[in-house]
């Protein structure tokens, strides 16, 4: 009778220690990405990275996540090379957890997801190869951007065929570092797809224009010169440079818990994505506004998008949680310990909301050729105008690209040339 | 008595248990032959590299133009482009064909990579701190008669998406060089090497 009534003692104890641990590891796990992203968004950037020093200030469950801010909070610090290895690890953790661990599965269907390694949304893992590519261009390696597109189309499809769909800034980053090693035939097809997937294709027609007449696809150039003035078709030769920038603008989306509670003690837990930023209009050009091309992706549509496409997994695995909680409390045959772990599952169901959160809400990949005449470049509409550093147009041979990479409010302008 | 043997029991069927988790959390190393042939994955490797190198420069040097040629022609390499879908070195594809022509004694190098360098340490040399007698004479090095270039590819398929336990890659690679010389700009020799593996791995695991 002693050892039943020391044994529930006993038992009580450890399911209490366990619930604190498990809240006390979901707040430890993101309280440096939480501080970093903080210091971010305050303006202070370098101390936002400094805040992530090493991958070991978070939860080995929250390591894609560390690489996913680090990456982005570099990048946008003009930090290229330190934003590229991160976001490699990132990649790489990407790739080892496309194994589905048993152990951590089992161990979330009586707590709840914070307990897994945190894998990222569908839009996020192919994020991490629009960074790297922005990335290797910025660094003038355009065959490890390449790499990097090659990669991306296979998250492409592989991963998110129809939520992805509407990301026409990683489309355009793809078929560019096609194009900037002159891979016309890739480029081609990339620009192509793109093409058919916007509502409307002028920002890429230019391009599809001069592809298509160099590889003498003459039926599909003329469908592409419909969209193109009577001046841009009457000029003999493009001008061999282009500046290429990479803009950013407002806030991703945010995951925010949800809950649903049927009496007595069954939670049922979810998280929808919720709006960080109002809507921002694309950046507009001056003073060469008319031979401008942009493309826009609205990163939270594709995040919606991906969260959407997931529902359904997200949707049994919750109701087989509530199930199995169910079970285990029923199975109890002592009240009180019953009582005791009916409160436990009740404040473990916590909804998983760890997200990348560095994202802009929108990614704009603005083209201006560059005539001989060029005077200086002004982007417009990033919460400033932003003038870019006046550039020799006569630089280099053939093909030649300018990048530049621009956070709205968020410091300086970072441009590399060829 | 039964409480006792219920304990014996536990402790012999636990003990092996935690001997053998300790043994595998134990790290260990091993040396192993830069010969011998390992894959962990589909994808390229030390390996493939290896066999890539070893089929093309026995090629290169069986092969006519560098077969009937005893003058050891100079040669630049520029570079095997790559154009996989991976962040491969290609630079150590280049050094290895080099060290191996050089050792077969068919042919010389001059190098891309070191021009810099050697201007740098000409200026050196010319700057006023070295003897007239021993400084190196300008305009005496060797042009390269032929230049080598390749192209490093890949193709990746998977499984289609069905109910399994495994998934299923077929990884397919292929270098091919050229030479060209660099007076007609003929390509006086091409090869290629290909790889294709495939590779299987858990969907789940522990």
């Amino acid at each position: 009778m002693v050892n039943i009534a020391s044994s529930v003692h006993k038992l009580k104890s450890a399911c209490l220690l366990l619930c604190l641990l498990s809240i006390a590891v979901s707040g430890c796990a993101s309280g440096k990405l939480t501080r970093a992203r903080d210091a971010f968004y305050g303006g202070q950037p370098e101390q936002a990275a400094a805040v992530l020093s090493v991958p070991e200030d978070v939860s080995s469950r929250d390591r894609l996540l560390y690489f996913m801010e680090k990456g982005a909070i570099l990048h946008h610090n003009g930090d290229y090379q330190g934003s590229t290895d991160n976001l490699l690890r990132a990649a790489a953790l990407m790739r080892e957890q496309d194994i589905i661990s048993a152990g951590q599965q089992t161990a979330s269907l009586v707590t709840n997801e914070w307990l897994t390694d945190y894998k990222g949304e569908y839009a996020e893992r192919l994020l991490v190869h629009t960074y790297l590519m922005m990335n290797f261009l910025m660094l003038g390696n355009h065959e490890s951007a390449l790499v990097e597109a090659k990669q991306a189309l296979e998250v492409y499809d592989d991963t998110c065929p129809e939520a992805c769909a509407n990301d026409f800034f990683t489309r355009a980053l793809i078929a560019h570092c096609f194009e900037a090693l002159n891979e016309i035939n890739g480029a081609y097809i990339e620009y192509k797809n793109l093409a058919e997937l916007m509502p409307d294709p002028s920002p890429v027609a230019r391009k599809l224009y001069d592809l298509a007449n160099r590889l003498g696809f003459d039926d599909d150039a003329e469908r592409f010169s419909k969209f193109l003035s009577e001046s841009e078709l009457n000029r003999r030769k493009r001008p061999a440079g282009e500046v290429i920038v990479f803009a950013g603008q407002g806030r991703s989306p945010v995951k925010i818990p949800h809950n649903i509670v049927v009496p007595p003690s069954i939670r049922f837990s979810f998280y929808t994505y919720d709006d960080r930023s109002p809507y921002l209009p694309p950046p507009s050009v001056g003073p060469l506004a008319g031979s401008a091309d942009i493309v826009t992706t609205d990163v939270g549509e594709i995040l919606k998008a991906s969260l959407k496409e997931r529902l359904a997994r997200i949707l049994v695995k919750e109701t087989a949680r509530v199930v199995a909680k169910e079970a285990i409390a029923n199975n109890i045959d002592n009240d009180g310990l019953e009582i005791l772990i009916r409160i436990f599952f009740f404040l473990t169901e916590v909804p998983d909301t760890r997200c990348w959160q560095t994202l802009p809400a929108y990614f704009s990949m603005i083209r201006v050729p560059l005539p001989p005449e060029a005077g200086p470049i002004r982007i417009k509409g990033l919460g400033q105008t932003v003038t870019l550093p006046e550039i020799d147009t006569g630089a280099g041979n053939g093909s030649f690209y300018h990048y530049y990479s621009i956070r709205n409010g968020m410091g300086p302008v970072y441009g590399a040339g060829p | 008595m039964c409480r006792n043997f219920f304990s014996k029991i536990v402790f012999w069927v636990s003990m092996p248990l935690i001997m053998s988790l300790m043994i595998g959390c134990t790290a260990t190393t091993r040396d192993i032959s830069p010969d011998e042939t390992i894959h962990y994955d589909e994808s390229y490797d030390f390996s493939d590299k290896n066999a890539i190198v070893n089929d093309l420069v026995e090629s290169l040097v069986n092969k006519p133009p560098l077969v009937a040629r005893f003058d050891r022609p100079v040669i630049i390499i520029y570079g095997v482009a790559n154009r996989t879908s991976e962040h491969i070195e290609t630079s150590g594809i280049t050094d290895d064909i080099r060290q191996e022509i050089l050792e077969s004694g068919k042919a010389r190098f001059v190098s891309k990579r070191q021009r810099d360098d050697i201007a740098a340490e000409t200026d050196y040399q010319y700057g006023g701190n070295v003897s007239a007698e021993t400084r190196l004479q300008r305009a005496r090095q060797v042009g390269a008669e032929y230049m080598l270039t390749g192209t490093l590819r890949s193709i990746k398929k998977k499984e289609p998406k069905q109910v399994r336990l495994r998934k299923k890659t077929l990884q397919y690679y292929s270098l091919t060089l050229e030479l060209t010389d660099l007076q007609t700009g003929l390509i006086e020799w091409t090869d290629s090497a290909e790889i294709v593996r495939e590779a299987s791995k858990p969907f789940i695991g522990w």
